[in-house]
């Protein structure tokens, strides 16, 4: 019995595990066989194409368009409901229209950290003593960086 | 006595006669002192005084939110933070890092080094890379000392006088006013410039600790396809640019930086190890 309602609860949740998320292209781009710029291009997908992006591979994400599979410049896609900057209610609206759901997440309803929350603040000396406790030596990230083969790069910063 | 009667009898008339000349020379020196104060406004807190206000800085915000209870969480975030903090042109600060117990997504910097990330916002992280990514953008904050530099302003605007009088004043109640302008500014945010300058130095810190460059794009990508109205997002979104601006900034900007490191381990497995464990 337990197992079947197991079994359910995946057949109920396949379709959202199987499907990527709806996302527009914000400039015309090329649809990659594989996620590298000299791959061949499966096709040349136009400017505000939507298509189904799942996963990400370094600047590429998997995509499926309606000419086909393949991958394109993550930078180039921009998600759901807010995709071209327009992010007025009435955008949102016609994103309803257009993919049948008001966006890629529904709105979780909990309130963050707010602006009077932090304005208001008496401060909390125990909390920070206890962040002090947690802070690591430069020498023990060194070492923590290395078990995951994490090495230095030389990189400048772009003026 | 005598001598002090003697000297108002000689000079009130002079000041009588000259109301206007005498009222002209002070505003002149009270003209003077501001114009002083402004130069010296970004260059006089020196960096004990910076990782001081930012201890301050950081207890209030600890008292808005505490830290999650979860040391193995904690201690992770340390490593990867500081190992970052390492890459940077202030590798010798009392580098602290923190996930707050809130659901917001947002993080936060301190002068003098100290970093904060919200639970909720580590929970929409798929891998070290992106976690890299925010820290990094936070640590460019310090290595840039935006916050510090908004403060002196804040500071300077209020009339208050110039921000390292302040702070050393023995007065507790200017001290609390220079920390509450600091606290102010994260409810306020930085200028649109310091953020995406952030940005662009984050990827470069990032890239520089050997992660995949995309981290920080990544992370922008996930709070760019959240619906904008998420109550979870208002302060960040109030206090930062749209997401898909950063983006756009990114990609103009950052894009050889970009692909040239992205290859580099994104270490999803590992960041889901940690996070798994409470």
């Amino acid at each position: 019995m337990k197992s079947l309602l197991a079994l359910l609860l995946v057949l109920l949740f396949l379709p959202l595990i199987a499907w990527g998320e709806p996302a527009t292209l914000i400039r015309p781009t090329e649809l990659k066989k594989d996620p590298a710029t000299d791959a061949p291009t499966v096709a040349e997908l136009a400017e505000n194409t939507v298509v189904d992006a799942t996963e990400r591979r370094a600047g590429w994400t998997r995509v499926k368009a309606a000419a086909g599979e393949g991958w394109v410049k993550m930078l180039a896609l921009r998600y759901g409901a807010n995709a071209k900057q327009g992010e007025s209610g009435l955008s949102q609206l016609f994103n309803v229209a257009r993919t049948g759901s008001s966006g890629t997440q529904v709105t979780t309803g909990v309130r963050g950290l707010e602006a009077e929350q932090i304005t208001n603040a008496q401060p909390n000396a125990a909390e920070l003593k206890k962040m002090q406790g947690y802070a690591a030596t430069p020498a023990a990230a060194a070492g923590f960086a290395s078990q995951a083969r994490l090495r230095p790069v030389a990189v400048e910063e772009p003026k | 006595m005598i001598r002090l009667v003697l000297v108002l009898a000689l000079a009130l008339p002079l000041v009588a006669a000259l109301p206007a000349q005498a009222q002209f020379n002070f505003n002149l020196n009270r003209a003077i002192e501001s114009v002083k104060n402004l130069g010296r406004a970004t260059a006089e807190i020196d960096e004990k005084q910076e990782v001081e206000i930012g201890r301050d800085m950081a207890a209030r915000l600890l008292g808005a939110a505490p830290l999650v209870n979860d040391a193995k969480l904690q201690r992770y975030v340390n490593q990867v933070g500081r190992w970052l903090a390492s890459q940077t042109e202030r590798p010798d600060l009392p580098w602290q890092f923190g996930v707050l117990d809130s659901p917001g997504l947002n993080a936060f910097a301190v002068p003098g080094g100290t970093i904060f990330v919200t639970k909720g916002l580590v929970q929409r992280m798929r891998s070290e890379a992106e976690l890299a990514g925010v820290l990094a953008h936070e640590i460019a904050h310090v290595v840039k000392k935006h916050h510090l530099k908004a403060i002196q302003k804040s500071a300077q605007a209020s009339l208050a006088g110039d921000a390292l009088s302040m702070l050393n004043s023995k007065s507790a109640e200017a001290r609390d006013k220079l920390i509450g302008f600091g606290t102010e500014m994260y409810a306020r945010g930085l200028d649109k410039d310091d953020e995406l300058e952030a940005d662009r130095l984050g990827v470069v810190i990032a890239a520089r600790g050997g992660y995949d460059a995309y981290g920080l794009p990544a992370v922008l990508q996930t709070l760019q396809g959240m619906n904008p109205q998420d109550s979870s997002l208002a302060l960040m979104f109030k206090t930062h640019p749209a997401p898909g601006d950063r983006l756009d900034a990114l990609a103009e900007k950052m894009q050889p930086t970009l692909d040239a490191h992205a290859g580099q381990p994104q270490l999803a497995e590992r960041f889901r190890s940690f996070l798994g464990s409470k």
